[in-house]
């Protein structure tokens, strides 16, 4: 059986620039994938890389075992999503309106919904929980809201492959919860998924298994247990140097492994 | 549907009550029997005089109005989509003032050129708007995003260069009477027509375009949520940016080609459209067509008879109405995404 998504030594670069030189990585059906990295790491890239919107300068990034420069967008469209970190709306378009255009890729040019396109997008906002959303314009909705639209959108495309651009960002903690969640249920349901996250207390609770980006654009990819201790963190966060306070403090906390985090009474040494 | 047969109806109503204001007013219900016996045959109620001032004066000229309004609330509501801004008037952005400067050579180089029945003019104006929208769009573009002050600066320093260029042409070449008038009268922005041939060149252009229109729709649509996003679903970014700029142009050149540079219809219009119904394209495309068309017909009217017996250009009138409304639009859309 061949990989959901393979990137076989990918180097892309953009104003002369190269971001990546020759990564390689895997991800299998079913995987549920956090993307972690240091801003600037280059988390958006590799995934626009995965969702075929950047093409890569030298090797290639297959889905499904095919080369994603040999798919057309359309067909590639019905089978993967790509959820954009930020998504603004130039006019007051409906929740509902703006659901229904995840089904732009099964349709004809000129093709009307049928029932099932119907049917599509009505469980997409059932699963996304923006049924009761439906009718309100999406422009106004808060940022939880709409991340949660952006992701029914993406279901209403009833993709094989979900590729998140930090669906979490801005997001306080319950509502961040919601989003996780929703995004495990989904994986569940045997939807593929990749996500950019920054919280490592959101990694090591939901995702099974992990892509570390280096800032030095190495990558490493592999268990979430094993990818998160403490000094491989600090070296792809370049953050050795520094006292760790506030969100570092409790990522290297799970760094160190989860006894420490969850109520055993260890003290936490902070890395100095 | 339904409320495209209301408009529909709208329309019809605006179009007899505009034929029967003038200086010889007409009776309505005398312009609608005299259409009637003209469509089916049977002798007209009305004299001969008023026959021949609805059909040969009036009538040209309101289905002029009604086709220019429609085009340029058409290319408006395609221009505001491939750009994602509500503020992108193919005036403003320079579309109408590429048509024009086409328009304007082939009215005094080429007069006798023709192709596909079309005369020098219309193709000229066709390619003047497509060239004037690739190059606004180069411009305006930053990384894949159209900053509003971008596109602003640039088709307001392009519209300045081809009207400016228009008036030159107009300086050095044959100043004969008629096409001088001709050009003058594009330049304020007047519904005129020679007769009814150019209504039909002209509504060829106009409903191919509405019509070609229709199907971009859904890319409208995925292209107003960002040109990557409606690559992820699928759309064609290259081929529809090229269909949009095309369809637009024919829409505005129909429309330059005998209402001039009527400005601001393609704001109002799509705007107040969206305001009553939302931004869906496949809905927005028809209701501003009809709207625009509406809107258009009755300002002529008001224009010829507002400080009778001399006429205003109506692109006057658009301007007190779109001036402001742009002013609005752009105090409003500053908050909301600026860049």
């Amino acid at each position: 059986m061949s990989r959901m998504l393979e990137f076989s030594s990918v180097t892309f670069s953009y104003n002369g620039a190269t971001l990546f030189g020759g990564i390689t990585l895997g991800v299998e059906e079913g995987a549920r994938v956090a993307l972690v990295g240091a801003n600037g790491s280059g988390k958006t890239t590799l995934l626009k890389l995965a969702a075929g919107l950047l093409r890569p300068v030298e090797g290639s990034v297959s889905f499904q075992g095919r080369d994603l420069r040999s798919v057309p967008r359309r067909e590639l469209a019905r089978q993967m999503a790509y959820v954009p970190q930020q998504m603004v709306a130039p006019f007051d378009f409906t929740v509902r309106q703006i659901v229904e255009q995840g089904r732009t890729p099964h349709l004809k040019m000129m093709g009307s919904f049928r029932q099932r396109d119907r049917e599509a997008v009505e469980s997409a906002m059932e699963a996304a929980a923006v049924t009761s959303l439906a009718n309100r314009v999406y422009n106004r909705l808060s940022g939880g809201e709409q991340q949660r639209v952006k992701i029914a959108v993406a279901l209403a495309q009833e993709p094989k492959l979900l590729l998140l651009d930090e669906p979490t960002q801005h997001l306080d903690i319950g509502r961040q919860a919601e989003i996780l969640e929703l995004l495990a249920d989904l994986n569940r349901r045997g939807v593929t998924m990749v996500a950019a996250i920054h919280d490592l207390y959101a990694v090591h609770w939901y995702f099974p298994s992990m892509i570390l980006l280096h800032l030095d654009r190495k990558l490493v990819q592999g268990e979430t247990e094993v990818i998160l201790q403490q000094e491989t963190i600090e070296r792809a966060f370049g953050i050795h140097a520094r006292v760790p306070s506030g969100q570092i403090a409790r990522s290297l906390q799970i760094a160190k492994g989860p006894q420490n985090f969850y109520g055993t009474n260890q003290t936490v040494d902070q890395g100095n | 549907m339904l409320i495209l047969i209301g408009l529909l109806a709208l329309l019809a109503v605006a179009m007899v009550v505009a034929g029967s204001v003038g200086a010889v007013p007409v009776r309505p219900r005398a312009i609608v029997s005299m259409l009637i016996h003209g469509l089916f045959g049977g002798s007209a109620s009305g004299t001969s005089v008023d026959e021949t001032i609805v059909f040969q004066i009036r009538l040209p000229r309101v289905i002029a109005a009604a086709l220019v309004g429609a085009a340029l609330s058409v290319a408006g509501v395609l221009f505001q989509g491939l750009f994602r801004n509500p503020m992108a008037d193919p005036y403003v952005i320079g579309s109408q003032g590429g048509a024009a400067l086409g328009a304007t050579i082939g009215i005094l180089l080429l007069p006798h050129f023709s192709f596909l029945g079309f005369g020098a003019t219309a193709t000229l104006a066709f390619l003047g708007s497509v060239l004037a929208m690739v190059l606004v769009y180069w411009l305006a573009r930053v990384g894949g995003r159209t900053p509003i002050v971008g596109l602003l600066l640039a088709g307001f320093a392009l519209s300045t260069l081809l009207s400016s260029s228009t008036v030159f042409f107009m300086f050095i070449g044959p100043q004969t009477d008629t096409a001088l008038r001709a050009l003058t009268s594009w330049l304020h922005g007047t519904v005129a027509v020679a007769g009814w041939d150019q209504i039909l060149a002209v509504a060829a252009m106009v409903l191919v375009g509405i019509l070609c229109s229709l199907p971009l729709a859904r890319m409208l649509n995925a292209l107003s949520l960002g040109e990557e996003y409606a690559e992820q679903l699928g759309i064609p970014i290259e081929w529809s940016r090229a269909a949009i700029i095309l369809v637009g142009s024919l829409l505005t050149s129909g429309a330059v080609s005998v209402g001039g540079l009527i400005g601001f219809v393609g704001l109002i219009v799509p705007h107040f459209c969206r305001l009553l119904l939302g931004p869906e394209h496949l809905r927005l495309i028809p209701v501003s067509a009809l709207c625009g068309a509406t809107f258009l017909v009755l300002a002529d009217t008001l224009a010829r008879t507002v400080i009778a017996p001399s006429e205003l250009p109506v692109g006057i009138l658009t301007a007190f109405i779109g001036g402001p409304a742009f002013l609005y639009l752009l105090r409003r859309t500053k908050r909301e995404y600026v860049g």
